[in-house]
């Protein structure tokens, strides 16, 4: 899962799909392909900001398409997509979406399992901090008391 | 020198393409899991298995990426074609459509990849004899013209393997070339090159079942 979740986009690539996409924007309302396409590429850069243009758009696909298979493969991306920024509890909302439909993508299934690892991880490391910073209060207080003691 | 699973002199990538629903997912479960897929869903976007085999008696790690078939996603796995040492085209014999199509993907993995690059073509769901559409003396006339070899999965995947590897060794494939698709492993002394070994013909390299 770390492979495909490091595996970036060369920005050749992206700024080609790119100019597709606005060419079309300028002309009227963008094919589904050319936002896709452009969309899937985002995602996979390396800038958070890019990625979250890459949502968007991908969002915006998912409510106008009426084709099944293109909905499907934008909930994959839009998990994969929040996975890649770690917003995980978004990403674990279209892995649900994703596997209401086919429960047994195992594409899904290990993003979902790599998402909900990650969560658990960010949890534990959350209340370490939290953990450490009162056991430094208490020292704190306790070297008070000892030094008002003497 | 007895060498763990997880020591291997070379690094290949390898990409698997062709039509949608002729069975690259499966291919990359059955090689590198060892499991049969009965049932495997539309690949979105790609996939990614590795596997380390051994070639001439060096370990070789295949880092394998499985591409989508859909026409949606054809323009965007292209970019997974750069780099590649070796390219596994895969059509269904029980459907010529796939086979008509394999010129577009040969066009496509011939200007994507270097020229060292070995393509294998792959007939797939050979267990369905009873449906074949294409004949075994086409695809294999097809591969002749075009230069291109095969047999079964696994050795598709050996066999281009080995191809690779023979590259190396007459020197007809630079390593230290952007794309040649080959990483020799930096921790590793660089294996002595076998030279008894009969150099490929050169030009198009490729298989067919």
């Amino acid at each position: 899962m770390e492979i495909i979740l490091n595996d970036t986009v060369d920005p050749k690539d992206l700024r080609n799909f790119r100019h597709q996409y606005e060419d079309q924007c300028g002309r009227g309302v963008p094919s589904e392909k050319a936002q896709f396409e452009y969309a899937i590429c985002l995602v996979r850069s390396k800038p958070e900001m890019d990625v979250k243009h890459g949502i968007a758009l991908l969002e915006d696909l998912c409510k106008r398409t009426h084709d099944s298979d293109t909905k499907r493969d934008c909930l994959y991306y839009l998990a994969l997509g929040n996975t890649r920024i770690k917003f995980y509890e978004a990403a674990l909302r279209y892995c649900d979406a994703f596997l209401k439909i086919e429960p047994q993508n195992h594409q899904v299934r290990d993003l979902q399992m790599h998402a909900k690892k990650k969560l658990r991880n960010e949890g534990l490391t959350g209340m370490a901090i939290v953990g450490g910073a009162a056991l430094a209060i208490g020292g704190l207080i306790g070297m008070g008391v000892a030094m008002a003691k003497k | 020198m007895a060498a763990g699973p997880y020591n291997y002199s070379y690094i290949f990538k390898y990409i698997i393409i062709g039509d949608m629903g002729v069975g690259k997912s499966c291919l990359l479960h059955q090689f590198t899991e060892k499991k049969f897929m009965a049932d495997c869903p539309h690949t979105i976007g790609v996939e990614f298995g590795t596997r380390i085999i051994e070639v001439s008696g060096q370990k070789i790690k295949l880092q394998i990426w499985d591409t989508a078939g859909q026409e949606r996603f054809r323009a965007v796995t292209r970019s997974y074609y750069r780099g590649a040492a070796g390219a596994l085209m895969v059509y269904d014999i029980t459907r010529r459509s796939t086979y008509n199509h394999l010129s577009s993907w040969l066009t496509d993995a011939r200007n994507l990849t270097n020229p060292n690059t070995v393509i294998f073509l792959i007939g797939n769901k050979s267990d369905l004899e009873a449906q074949r559409d294409v004949t075994y003396e086409e695809a294999k006339q097809f591969a002749d013209e075009n230069g291109l070899i095969g047999d079964n999965v696994e050795d598709a995947f050996l066999d281009t393997a080995k191809r690779i590897y023979q590259n190396i060794q007459d020197g007809s494939l630079d390593l230290n070339a952007a794309e040649s698709g080959v990483q020799h492993k930096p921790a590793q002394p660089r294996a002595a090159l076998n030279n008894d070994q009969v150099p490929t013909d050169k030009g198009c390299q490729c298989a067919t079942v």
